[in-house]
């Protein structure tokens, strides 16, 4: 009675047993000796395909120069949070993990601490032109644990301050400008607020929405140069991060004063999630913003092919590197990130993808890729290069900053405390709490994110 | 014109009617008429806006986020009108989220059935289990989705997605279908058995008949759910000429990207289509779009 | 399969009755297959994990730590907080919002001319079948500080805000309602239309007014409809996530961040694969509690 019930049943789940075995077949990857898989992140904007652009003339170059040889890109289009979520769960099995893989230099640390890197001494050994490679740079790539490398940049980036001349002109104020002292830039963005009314004086990154931004072109450069420099946030001897410093409050003050003095955007316009594409193509083409705390690749936003055209930018901007705090050390700070290639622990084909990745970061072919993707070189031969110094007016500044930039502390607990640094930038903009307040809160959000013992107390 | 009227007709409305005169009573019926009309119309009009927002972006050249008269283009959708940003991610998720839909609805109309019309003392504890687990964040066992995804070869594999789209979306469909079902009187059933009929016969020509509203709402809820998830597809494909649409849109759609309004409004109404589209047809089938199943009442 | 079939009639009466039991629940298979393969095995590692340190990255193994995730938790002011805006996301968008504005809509389009009828429902389905993101994104656009509502509140001469700073969560709130209406308004059309007339009539005679009407006879003959579909409404809010992440990513701070976005920022971005699922366990009890008062309130009216 019930046979026909029993067999439209038993063909439902005979169709999905069917459907799991055949889709299973259709997946296994080909781990050929002579095939590499390599993963990068394809950038959210639609029309930015720089990077495989660059890539796919380098994949062919290569293929023909190794023949027999295939290199499978594999474009990851995602937020860089979630880029990273899929890389790791990738490299977490032998099956689905890539051979060559594309890692911002701050996450490097955390994957080494999973396992999912391997060391790349081996092949550096023999390898002359890692010599060429920028001592900063170089140091972000080894890991504290073991002292190994672990990947090879490909770029960077730096910090200072871009300064617009016209209004520095209006308010009165001597160009080429370059102060001596967090105290000269808070002088000059008094300056413009009295002279030149309706502009904004000085933009530092502040709060949750604009994220890493908050914590690193505007804390950190703050921070690290504070007399502890780059054991301001994490002592790199003791390996603990460190909290109740007068270097904290001292940043945290800064912050403050720009806000509560009115020297910086509104707090509503500093804390929205828009606050970087603002200042990028509206602010500063629109000469509504006299000082910006802001990064290297600005000029993205200005070149013919950026989201704002605005070739008045070479003419109209300055560079001036940050000041520490009292002009102590070299008298300056940068932070510095980047993204580097590793290779996974797990990677079926070491051997080719370091063949690959010796090809990528060749002089040639890394001054073409700093070139094209507007960023700071890291090898030094390349930054004397002619046609990478002249591909944008503000390489040769801000690649003169690499030597004494700084990187961030690769580790797992960072982001973590990136956000409790965001948390207390905020609440000294809103005026929502003083500055001790918010600096003993961020205390205790660091000791409950990585554990009190893993925590030092800083010079007060 | 209605605005300007209504307010004078509602004055005419006597503060107390006791006992209505065939009169006033047909004015006071007329005025609250046409200030219900109204006040749906103004209601829809506001509902309307940032559906019209998105139609005015799309075809403006220099959009923003405020409402403007467009200087019309073509442009913004010309550029997205490609075969990587468009047409195979659509297609893509065309085949997963249809393939997907369909199964789940079939799987869920035969669990249906013995779940309304059996008792049995694993009937109650087995439905509550699948109504509790749709509170859970699919988001959160992805992870364990990926390991077991590779440990069984399925990783990167579209009829793998498919599957599981199908069954993350199982619990709620079961769950809403065994309701519909249990609208459905059994009178006509047990007619048919008399007869000689057959459990399956009995499903595929009495029941699902009576219940077509209920399998629609099923079917477009499961599509919209599986249309517009991320992550899944996200984490459990790697290749990107697998991906579906959703993906590329979330990305897109939530950076908020502040110079290309125009192009992300062109891909949200180009991939709100199929959805759209799935929603016209099958509400065809339901005359008018307002059989969301009495049987709706739990 | 035929075999069976055929055995069950041959069979004694307590075995076939036992045997036809299990037949009858044959149907079940794929569903049931279908979810232990992919759901139950996940879920239940899930609750493994809930109890572990495990990170996707930044540490290499994984200890099993009790219930240290759970009590973190209760005393993180930020998960708490995102309980409390789970609540009030839940109670003011769904239970209130959707809810209310669902049955007024049904009611109302009973009374209104077919052309406004139709109107009104496209207007509003359309809301609904739209993918959340885009949902999301078109509601960024009508919240932003330069967007549509802003412009509406300027040409009718009322104060603007910078909704998304100020009033974030009542923004999301209102989102979801835009979006989700729909469910709730098809719900209550067609369990208004199971409402007897010569009851409204009766009533209508005997003098009570159109909120009595409401109040009094057809809500108690739709009560049924009422709870099942808050019960729907509420486990549906509970896991929005796509709509909240598009329009604010949980901010500005964490006034928008509720448990799910919560469970995936601590999750993903912080990497805390154990603790994020704790916080995913905690969302599923709390859909439990709605759900087990709302099935309470249906069986209150059963006995």
């Amino acid at each position: 009675m019930r046979t026909r019930l029993l067999a439209a049943t038993a063909v439902a789940a005979a169709t999905t047993v069917c459907a799991a075995t055949l889709s299973g077949c259709g997946s296994g990857s080909g781990g050929s000796a002579k095939t590499i898989k390599v993963v990068y992140q394809q950038q959210l904007n639609n029309n930015n395909h720089v990077q495989a652009g660059f890539l796919e003339p380098m994949v062919q170059q290569f293929e023909k120069a190794n023949p027999g040889t295939t290199v499978k890109l594999v474009p990851v289009t995602a937020s860089e949070n979630d880029y990273y979520t899929k890389i790791q769960l990738m490299m977490r099995s032998p099956a689905t993990a890539p051979d060559l893989v594309y890692e911002d230099t701050a996450t490097i640390n955390s994957d080494v601490a999973s396992g999912y890197l391997q060391p790349l001494d081996g092949y550096l050994k023999s390898w002359q032109e890692w010599s060429a490679f920028a001592a900063p740079a170089k140091a972000a790539m080894k890991y504290a644990g073991d002292g190994k490398t672990y990947g090879v940049p490909d770029d960077t980036d730096t910090r200072g301050l871009w300064y617009n001349k016209q209004l520095f002109a209006q308010a009165g104020i001597a160009v080429p400008w370059q102060p001596k002292t967090w105290a000269d830039v808070l002088t000059a963005a008094r300056t413009v607020k009295a002279k030149v009314p309706g502009v904004t004086p000085l933009n530092v990154y502040t709060g949750v929405a604009a994220g890493e931004a908050s914590s690193m072109q505007g804390f950190e450069m703050l921070l690290y140069g504070t007399p502890a420099a780059n054991d301001s946030l994490y002592d790199g001897k003791q390996r603990k991060w460190v909290v109740g410093s007068k270097g904290f409050r001292d940043a945290l003050d800064f912050v403050h004063t720009v806000y509560g003095e009115g020297l910086g955007p509104s707090p509503q316009d500093a804390l929205g999630a828009n606050i970087q594409a603002a200042v990028g193509t509206e602010m500063i083409p629109q000469g509504k913003l006299a000082i910006d705390l802001d990064g290297s690749w600005m000029p993205n936003n200005w070149i013919r092919t950026g989201p704002k055209p605005w070739p008045q930018w070479e003419t109209t901007m300055g560079m001036a590197a940050m000041p520490s705090q009292n002009g102590q050390g070299s008298g300056k700070v940068s932070m510095s990130g980047g993204w580097a290639w590793s290779i996974p622990a797990k990677a079926k084909n070491a051997d080719l993808a370091w063949k690959f990745t010796r090809f990528l970061e060749s002089k040639a072919n890394s001054a073409q890729w700093n070139s094209v993707n507007a960023t700071i070189a890291v090898r030094t031969d390349v930054a004397a290069d002619p046609t990478y110094l002249k591909a944008l007016p503000s390489n040769a500044f801000f690649t003169a900053l690499v030597p004494a930039t700084y990187y961030r502390p690769g580790l797992p607990a960072y982001t973590q405390v990136s956000s409790a640094i965001q948390k207390a930038m905020e609440s000294v903009t809103t005026g929502q709490s003083s500055v001790d307040k918010a600096a003993s809160t961020f205390d205790d959000d660091v000791k409950t994110a990585v554990g009190a013992d893993n925590t030092v107390q800083g010079a007060r | 014109m209605a605005v300007t009227d209504s307010p004078r007709t509602v004055r005419v409305r006597p503060a107390v009617a006791r006992r209505p005169v065939i009169g006033t009573r047909h004015t006071r019926a007329t005025a609250s008429r046409v200030a219900v009309n109204v006040s749906l119309l103004a209601f829809s009009a506001l509902y309307l806006v940032p559906l019209l927002w998105m139609l005015l972006v799309s075809v403006n050249a220099h959009g923003s986020f405020r409402l403007s008269v467009p200087s019309p283009t073509g442009e913004n959708f010309r550029n997205i009108l490609n075969s990587d940003t468009t047409y195979r991610p659509m297609l893509n998720g065309l085949l997963m989220c249809g393939g997907g839909t369909m199964l789940c609805v079939v799987c869920s109309v035969l669990a249906a059935y013995p779940l309304s019309r059996f008792r049995s003392r694993l009937r109650r504890p087995f439905l509550y289990t699948i109504l509790f687990s749709t509170g859970l964040p699919i988001t959160a066992v992805m992870i364990p989705v990926y390991s077991m995804f590779v440990q069984v070869n399925l990783i990167d594999s579209m009829p793998g997605t498919t599957l599981f789209l199908a069954a993350a979306a199982l619990p709620f469909g079961i769950w809403l279908m065994k309701n519909f079902m249990d609208g459905v009187p059994l009178v006509l059933e047990e007619a048919a058995r008399i007869d000689g009929a057959n459990a399956m016969q009995v499903l595929w020509r009495i029941v699902l008949p009576l219940m077509w509203p209920g399998v629609i709402v099923v079917t477009i809820f499961t599509f919209i759910g599986m249309w517009g998830n991320f992550f899944v597809p996200f984490i459990l494909l790697l290749s990107p000429e697998k991906l579906p649409a959703s993906v590329g849109v979330f990305t897109f759609l939530s950076a908020h990207d502040q110079t290309q309004y125009g192009q992300l409004a062109a891909f949200s109404i180009i991939y709100s289509i199929p959805v759209v589209m799935l929603y016209l047809v099958l509400a065809r089938r339901l005359g008018g779009g307002f059989a969301l199943g009495g049987a709706l009442k739990g | 399969m035929t075999v069976t079939a055929a055995a069950a009639p041959t069979a004694g009466p307590r075995r076939g009755r036992a045997v036809g039991g299990l037949l009858r629940g044959v149907p079940l298979l794929p569903a049931v297959v279908l979810l232990v393969i992919f759901l139950a095995g996940p879920i239940a590692y899930c609750v493994y994990y809930a109890f572990t340190d495990m990170q996707l990255t930044g540490a290499s193994g994984t200890h099993f730590v009790g219930f240290d995730n759970f009590t973190r938790a209760f005393r993180d002011a930020d998960f708490v907080n995102a309980v409390e805006l789970t609540l009030v996301f839940v109670v003011g968008s769904a239970v209130i919002g959707q809810n209310t504005l669902g049955l007024a809509l049904a009611v109302l389009m009973e009374k209104a001319a077919k052309p406004v009828r139709s109107i009104t429902s496209t207007v509003v389905i359309a809301a609904w079948v739209l993918p959340e993101v885009v949902a999301g994104y078109l509601m960024y656009a009508f919240f932003f500080r330069q967007g549509s509502l802003n412009a509406i509140l300027r040409g009718l001469h009322l104060p603007q805000q910078n909704w998304l700073y100020t009033l974030p969560i009542l923004a999301v709130c209102i989102a979801n309602v835009w979006r989700g209406t729909a469910f709730s308004m098809l719900v209550y059309s067609a369990a208004l239309n199971d409402v007897p007339q010569e009851l409204v009539e009766a009533a209508e005679v005997d003098g009570a007014g159109p909120w009595q009407r409401l109040w009094r006879v057809t809500l108690p003959v739709i009560r049924r409809s009422v709870m099942t579909n808050l019960m729907l409404i509420t486990l549906q809010t509970l896991s929005v996530f796509g709509l909240i992440y598009t329009m604010t990513r949980g901010g500005p701070g964490n006034k928008t961040e509720t448990l799910p976005v919560f469970m995936y920022q601590q999750a993903f971005t912080s990497s805390l694969i154990g603790y994020g699922t704790a916080v995913a366990l905690v969302l599923l009890v709390v859909g439990a509690l709605f759900s087990v008062v709302y099935i309470r309130l249906l069986k209150i009216e059963e006995d």
